[in-house]
């Protein structure tokens, strides 16, 4: 079929011009306003953001215009800043140039790996969507943090990765220990000046979704492709998947498991030891937490833990390293307690809901780790700047929000656009509450004891289980972060929060509050698109809430094929 | 066979869960303690001025009012209790022993805590922590919970008798219906069972279902009745089979089976009596709490428990079973919504005919079982598959 310059000038405009509307066509031109939206960028109502989008890609015709300061910024510090970190951090946590070798093994072995490395940045444009000025920077250190520590890991796991080393069980191997995505990092502290912990679903299931959302999709299909039922919960499938697939990294001698958060967990821990077939340590943690009575069955299984880790690697537990890592965390945990408390106060808090919600589940459960303390500092700077200043980092909000329960991982950037939308900026949401726990270091006995309290409060299981009180506690909190409407997220396959949805239906009725349930599946985007998302959303706001969107070029556009 | 004694009246009693022996128990001072799970250990319940009744939601039809509170995306099971409460078909529980061992379960048991659904004054609702493990640690843990969540409650509400001697008592009468279930049970090990699943799923959960010392007696009559009964000239199944899996208080479902041609030689699963009716036996040193703690935890074979030698052991304990009843075949029932049993039927579904040679039918159903049809269809193929396997090896 012969291609016309006709065609080629077609494609061209489809892929990169940005079609006038006929009004805007016809509107006088405005030279001192031109001069001022390319120097400041548009203001909010006239950017126009949907009509950036290459039709079902989510690609953009052209980067967004932020105004000179905060494109330059943005190029430089982000976008270049980050792709040359990505280059580097490969060979700084890989040794050397050979890391450069251990990488390129394992993006061609692994899936995962091999189709999230090169959207990573898409990733980025996706969370700072509209952002500007400081709100643009302290979230974008927020998501460098993360892509670091990521790096960390599955270079960890590639050296020491059987499959990629023919078969040999090297040096690292055997100083890797491998556990749940689910147990936190901190149960290890005492072992990281000799051993290091990676959780093994962490990267190529929970990071890999949120960069890529097709990724996933696989997996989930490869567990229900030997008779699991399509219902259980979609994350705990997909991690199931990976065992499937044998898309797993063989890096370590042992698998330590839990019961955090759900009964999908526990049930996958039980399959993937048939897939893993080595010493394996379940570590679950009372259901019923706040009872006095349950501390001490916690505290004994740490100790089991820590048992296990000392026979299997003929490595003692370093009270020292312990100490020093969980007071370092504490320091993370001072500084979120600071941006809480920005957050709930103030209208200066400078990170999107989503930079907000990644970073905290994945510090917190990573545990703690140089990237983490170096990232807040940049973000502490930015925040005093802010609140010295009275700087409005999103100055269009007409709503402050609360998510509640699991958001969608493939759709996390759902309240940027919420924002630049509707003006619906997200607070808080329920996963960054968890593991709200300061460690006490003075005693052996205090540290077991907060560390026991600490696994307590994961994810999911802080606010899931234990008591409905626990679920419920979403009306202290929206009083405590100034919030008027609810984003209650409805994982339609986590049977605890299916499990309550009519009390909190009654609830808000009862209370007066404007909540908008979104459906969706975890990672799944194929049972509640991110269209259908926001079609939710639209029709409550322009029915309900009865209110025009600030950008309605956002409104409807389709982003089915993005990553 | 000639009909079993007692079997019809103890069909009826199953027909709803304030039957007229829990009325009667009532009647006569006793407190009725409901619960949902084996993890509740049922003997604790069964002391001296209390009886236990595990919850069912006979005759189910559509539980409407229920998956609003819990959207239809939940387990029947749980749904159906909740309809039930709503409908005000449990006001005769004086308390709820509750356990967070299964989510719905736990929510529907939070929904009786939080909505003031249960008419009875006296009424109260308390969890037990149950642990995930068998170790040591668990036991003590166990033990702790029991005594705060359960005994000390129950002296607390209902002045009831929790001493050692008491327990005692309360094992004794447990023991007692547990050798008489071992010994009814026992004659679906015969070459040609006495006793059909349908009979025997009846006798089982009427023990759970009405007070024991009202029907203890039923239990001995029909022990003695099988002692001499005869199987039928004329075999009337095709294959034997092991029904494992999760909650079933069905008996209708294992009509279902049985008319189709698999007779349920064995019922290993939630309500079912292996395991759930061995006898408690109390060492010597030990508390009697303890001795109950223990046996519940170590009898136990539910699929949350996550030691590594305690989930391939379960495996194990499935095909020990196929074995000593001389089945054919396993049939793995999962709930529907059932996360649990949706992991344990897919592992087992894959392990138990690669590693011990058991075919097996692996199916999800609902509660209130309404897919007859398609449930026929695979219960006849599977006992045709069962039956070529036959032929092909004698051949």
């Amino acid at each position: 079929m012969a291609i016309g310059l006709k065609d080629i000038k077609a494609k061209y405009r489809e892929l990169f011009v940005v079609e006038k509307s006929p009004e805007e066509k016809n509107k006088p031109k405005d030279v001192k306003k031109m001069a001022k939206d390319f120097w400041y960028g548009k203001p909010h109502e006239e950017r126009r953001l949907g009509d950036l989008y290459v039709g079902n890609t989510g690609l953009y015709k052209h980067r967004e215009w932020r105004g000179v300061k905060d494109t330059m910024y943005y190029f430089n510090m982000i976008w270049l800043y980050n792709y040359a970190h990505m280059v580097t951090d490969i060979m700084k946590y890989g040794g050397g140039p050979k890391g450069v070798v251990t990488f390129a093994k394992g993006t061609m072995r692994y899936r995962w790996m091999g189709q999230t490395y090169l959207t990573v940045m898409h990733w980025f444009d996706r969370g700072l969507e509209g952002a500007r000025g400081e709100a643009m920077k302290a979230s974008a250190w927020h998501y460098r943090g993360m892509v670091s520590e990521t790096i960390r890991q599955f270079m960890r796991m590639f050296e020491a990765d059987k499959k990629l080393n023919g078969g040999e069980e090297n040096e690292t191997w055997k100083k890797t220990i491998a556990h749940n995505e689910t147990l936190s990092g901190n149960i290890f502290y005492g072992w990281r000046g000799e051993l290091d912990d990676v959780a093994l679903e962490m990267i190529p299931y929970f990071v890999s979704v949120h960069v890529n959302n097709h990724t996933v999709l696989n997996y989930i299909d490869a567990a229900q492709s030997i008779g699991l039922p399509a219902d259980p919960c979609p994350m705990c499938q997909a991690e199931y998947g990976l065992f499937v697939h044998d898309d797993y990294p063989d890096y370590s001698p042992v698998m330590l498991t839990t019961n955090e958060a759900c009964d999908g967990s526990v049930a996958t821990s039980v399959l993937q030891d048939w897939f893993l077939n080595r010493p394996l340590y379940a570590m679950p943690q009372p259901m019923r937490y706040d009872d006095p009575l349950v501390q001490k069955n916690c505290q004994k299984e740490i100790e089991g833990a820590w048992k296990f880790v000392e026979e299997n690697f003929g490595i003692k537990m370093d009270w020292d390293q312990y100490v020093k890592h969980a007071q370092s965390f504490n320091k993370l945990t001072e500084f979120e307690w600071e941006k809480w408390d920005v957050a709930a106060n103030t209208p200066y808090y400078p990170i999107t809901g989503v930079a907000q919600a990644l970073y905290r589940i994945y510090y917190s459960q990573d545990g703690d780790r140089p990237i983490w303390h170096e990232m807040d500092a940049h973000v502490k700077r930015i925040m005093d700047k802010c609140v010295k200043n009275k700087i409005e980092t999103f100055p269009k909000t007409r709503h402050r929000a609360i998510a509640w329960s699991c958001a969608p991982l493939y759709y996390s950037h759902w309240c940027t656009w919420a924002y630049n939308c509707w003006g619906i900026n997200t607070i808080i949401n329920m996963d960054s509450l968890m593991f709200d726990q300061y460690l006490r270091t003075d005693t052996y006995e205090h540290a077991l004891e907060d560390l026991a309290w600490f696994n307590e409060k994961a994810p999911m299981r802080a606010m899931a289980v234990g008591g409905h009180e626990h679920i419920l506690s979403l009306f202290d909190y929206m009083e405590r972060f100034n919030c008027d409407m609810v984003i209650m997220y409805d994982q339609l396959q986590c049977k605890g929060m299916q499990g309550i949805h009519g009390v909190f239906e009654d609830e808000f009725r009862k209370r007066n509050i404007h909540a908008i349930w979104v459906p969706h599946a975890l990672p799944d985007k194929r049972t509640v698109s991110r269209a259908e998302i926001r079609d939710i959303i639209n029709d409550y706001m322009t029915t309900v809430m009865r209110e025009e969107p600030l950008d309605p070029s956002l409104l409807d556009f389709d982003d089915g094929g993005s990553w | 066979m000639k009909d079993l004694v007692h079997i019809f009246e103890l069909e009826d009693l199953l027909q709803e869960a304030n039957n007229p022996l829990v009325r009667q128990g009532k009647a006569d001072g006793n407190r009725a303690l409901g619960y949902t799970c084996y993890f509740m250990p049922e003997v604790l319940l069964d002391l001296p001025g209390c009886f236990s009744v595990r919850l069912r939601a006979p005759r189910s039809g559509s539980p409407d009012m229920a998956t609003y509170y819990m959207t239809n995306r939940t387990c029947m099971y749980g749904r159906c209790l909740l309809e039930r409460a709503l409908e005000g078909g449990f006001n005769f529980l004086d308390a709820e022993m509750a356990t967070e061992t299964c989510t719905v379960t736990c929510r529907f048991q939070e929904h009786l805590q939080l909505m003031d659904i249960i008419k009875n004054p006296d009424f109260f609702c308390e969890f037990t922590d149950v642990p995930f493990k068998k170790n040591e640690n668990s036991i003590d843990h166990y033990v702790g919970q029991l005594q705060a969540h359960v005994l000390d409650k129950l002296k607390e509400h209902f002045d009831i008798d929790t001493s050692d001697e008491a327990l005692l008592k309360a094992i004794e009468q447990h023991n007692e219906v547990c050798r008489l279930i071992q010994e009814i049970g026992s004659y679906r090990k015969l070459d040609e069972p006495t006793i059909t699943g349908w009979e025997f799923s009846i006798i089982q959960l009427a023990t759970l279902v009405c007070p024991k010392y009202l029907i203890i007696d039923k239990l001995k009559d029909i022990a003695e009745q099988l002692k001499t009964r005869k199987p039928d000239a004329k075999k009337n199944y095709r294959v034997k089979v092991v029904l494992t899996g999760s909650e079933e208080d069905d008996p209708d479902f294992i009509k279902l089976i049985e008319e189709c041609g698999a007779l349920v030689v064995a019922d290993r699963y939630c309500y079912g009596s292996l395991p759930g009716r061995e006898e408690i036996v109390v060492k010597e040193g030990e508390t009697p709490l303890r001795a109950i703690a223990r046996h519940y935890l170590e009898t136990s074979e539910c699929p949350r428990f996550m030691d590594q030698h305690i989930m391939r052991a379960r495996k194990q304990y499935l095909a020990d079973i196929a074995k000593e009843y001389k089945a054919d075949g396993i049939i793995i029932s999962q709930m529907k919504f059932c996360e649990y049993w949706s992991y344990e039927r897919t592992i087992d579904t894959l392990v138990i005919p690669r590693d011990f040679g058991y075919p097996v039918c692996s199916i999800e159903k609902e509660y209130v079982n309404n897919a007859v049809g398609q449930l026929r269809t695979r219960f006849q193929a599977f006992v045709e598959s069962i039956e070529l396997k036959k032929i092909q090896k004698e051949g």
